[in-house]
């Protein structure tokens, strides 16, 4: 690789990756975490999944004849769905088919944009979209920035660019270190200097994430933004306009039943097609079930899901049965002949959720992503330390201090501030009655925009990294006492009854925690090579804040 | 340890040039190409690629881009492809029925 190139790719490394260094870090810390969402639900619910969770363990025909009686579901299509491995599912209920005629009035009425909310599987409580927000859905949705859309899907839009120059950050990455890859990999020298040292940190564990971090950047940006920067094009072009076509194509579409009008004679049972299909395929999970034109001469009922991650690692499956007579109209197995296109997107999803080897492979996972976010802190501390030179001028070094100080306090904060979010929705938030959402908003955000402005302004990262650790150990010790003091959850007792969910989460939070309090206690808080020296003395007053 | 500035570009204009040639051209030879390819394969699955795989493509574009000796020359080189991938596209639109 010629000179010219070399320099070139490093540059445009090192640009696109501090660009989205935070906002990257975030990513990663939140979307670690997220591995966990169902089983973080579960411990902030007390409802573990090993009491029953899966729709298709759930008494269709009592819950059908239950919506009709509370609801009143003839003519309309319900669907459910069970994207998470949890308690509850969705419930969606359409507008009834009849009600067209008078559409103005329909549209505005009673369930004029039909009826969404939750369902427990188990007990058949409802819920509705406030009382089912939860911890584990904020830091999953943090994690492609949901909390930001503030214009359309201006959120999502971000993550989907920043997952973008991440890609093209790990391709320059790699390119500008390929003629070191293996020579360098055993290298590291803690005690040559600090910009020796976060060089040989940052490529190291850059080199052993790499397909882990490759994988992620590609992945992510195909969910979070892959239609909507590529489908544009793919609608105007290649079908012509319509929008219909093309997403029957990529079988978005769910499939269309009319409505005859002639209620059903016969009796019907949804359980006993369910049971059909369990016996067709043993292994089939099944995420979906929907009831196309309840109680209609023309009522079907689509079952989709996908097979056990042990009998086939990637497909997409879904069969259909007419009602009246109990015939199946569609099936796709998922077991045979998947499709190129259902192989493809069922991979991606299963390498980007996790959900393919149980709680081990979670947690390795998990480690990844922390280790992702080393590599992004490195690299930032590299970039400050090859810049923190005596030829660069005085107001760029102050700049690029200023800047990683602030880098630094609200990338590490994190660990703090979901420590802290985890206690109190155990201790603050138990009334069913209370807006969830805005709860776990105000105590996130605001204790994360608190501790990253301290953190700022004691203007050293040695302090910043040292008690970060410390005060997230110490409030993450706190966690599992908060569930065993507020929902009698403690670690024996889940560990006991078999809630491994709930155990995990509590386990978790404590290892995590000791391993935080025992590195941070060995930190050194006044590191000599603190950026420009005349910063560099904290005051006293505000490590005692902290402390 | 900062890349050598004598191998990047100085000028504003030479640097805006290469970077939209690699996100906004990149961007076109890429969707253009899988289009172009989709009349000739299995279009759902060319198209579906393209809805992943297509990043990748577009990625590289961005590298070369950033490389090239000239930047209006790279911008020129994608133009022309999008351009031919684009007439095969064309080529192949349904005629409207009337």
């Amino acid at each position: 690789m010629s000179n010219r190139i070399y320099n070139i790719l490093f540059h445009t490394h090192t640009i696109s990756g501090i660009i989205i260094s935070l906002a990257l870090y975030v990513i990663f810390f939140a979307g670690s975490f997220s591995f966990f969402r169902d089983e973080i639900i579960s411990w902030e619910r007390s409802e573990s999944i090993s009491e029953g969770w899966a729709l298709q363990e759930m008494d269709f025909d009592v819950v059908l004849d239950t919506l009709q009686a509370r609801k009143g579901i003839a003519k309309t299509d319900v669907a459910f769905n069970q994207h998470y491995d949890e308690q509850r599912t969705s419930v969606s209920i359409s507008v009834p088919k009849d009600a067209e005629v008078n559409e103005d009035k329909g549209r505005r009425g009673r369930g004029g944009r039909g009826n969404f909310f939750y369902m427990n599987t188990q007990d058949l409580k409802t819920y509705d979209y406030q009382e089912s927000y939860s911890f584990g859905e904020f830091l999953y949705r943090l994690h492609f920035f949901a909390q930001l859309n503030f214009f359309g899907r201006s959120g999502y839009l971000l993550a989907g660019i920043i997952a973008f120059f991440f890609l093209f950050a790990v391709v320059t990455g790699v390119i500008v270190h390929w003629n070191k890859i293996i020579s360098n990999f055993y290298i590291f020298r803690p005690n040559n200097s600090i910009k020796n040292l976060w060089t040989d940190a940052h490529t190291a564990l850059g080199i052993i994430g790499l397909p882990y971090q490759f994988m992620f950047a590609l992945t992510g940006v195909y969910i979070i933004i892959g239609l909507t920067i590529m489908s544009p094009a793919i609608i105007s072009y290649a079908y012509n306009g319509s929008q219909e076509e093309a997403y029957d194509d990529f079988g978005f579409n769910p499939p269309k039943f009319e409505f005859v009008g002639r209620p059903l004679d016969n009796e019907f049972s949804v359980n006993d097609l369910l049971d059909r299909t369990e016996e067709k395929w043993p292994e089939f999970h099944v995420h979906n079930a929907s009831i196309f034109n309840y109680g209609d001469e023309n009522m079907h009922v689509q079952f989709t899901g996908k097979s056990d991650f042990n009998k086939k690692f990637a497909s997409a499956g879904t069969i259909t049965y007419r009602v009246k007579d109990g015939e199946i109209v569609a099936e796709k197995s998922p077991f045979q002949d998947v499709s190129y296109l259902d192989g493809a997107r069922s991979v991606i999803l299963r390498l980007h959720f996790g959900d393919f080897g149980g709680a081990g492979l979670k947690l390795i996972y998990f480690s990844l992503g922390l280790l992702t976010c080393f590599v992004i802190i490195s690299g930032v501390m590299i970039w400050l330390v090859a810049r923190d030179k005596k030829h660069v001028s005085p107001v760029k070094r102050k700049f690029n201090a200023w800047l990683v100080w602030f880098y630094l306090a609200g990338c590490l904060s994190m660990f703090p501030v979901t420590a802290f979010t985890f206690v109190m929705i155990k201790i603050g938030l138990q009334d069913p009655g209370d807006d969830r959402s805005a709860f776990i908003f105000q105590t996130f955000f605001w204790s994360w925009l608190a501790l990253t402005l301290l953190f700022t302004f004691i203007r050293s990262n040695a302090i910043t990294n040292k008690f970060t650790l410390i005060l997230g150990g110490i409030i993450g010790l706190a966690v599992p006492v908060a569930n065993g003091i507020v929902s009698g959850n403690w670690l024996w007792v889940t560990l006991r009854n078999g809630q491994m969910d709930i155990f995990l989460i509590d386990a978790l939070w404590l290892v995590i925690s000791i391993s935080a309090i025992l590195i941070g206690s060995k930190m050194k808080a006044n590191n000599a090579e603190e950026e420009p020296a005349n910063h560099a003395i904290p005051s006293r007053k505000s490590v005692a804040t902290v402390d | 340890m900062p890349a050598n500035k004598k191998h990047l570009t100085p000028t504003f204009i030479h640097r805006f040039s290469r970077i939209t040639a690699g996100f906004v051209g990149g961007y076109f030879v890429t969707v253009s190409f899988f289009l172009a390819l989709s009349f000739y394969f299995d279009k759902a699955s060319v198209l579906f690629t393209l809805v992943f795989g297509g990043f990748l493509l577009w990625v590289a574009l961005m590298i070369i881009a950033f490389i090239a000796k000239s930047g209006w020359k790279i911008w020129g080189i994608y133009l022309l492809l999008t351009l031919c991938f684009s007439a095969i596209v064309y080529l192949n639109q349904p005629t409207p029925t009337i």
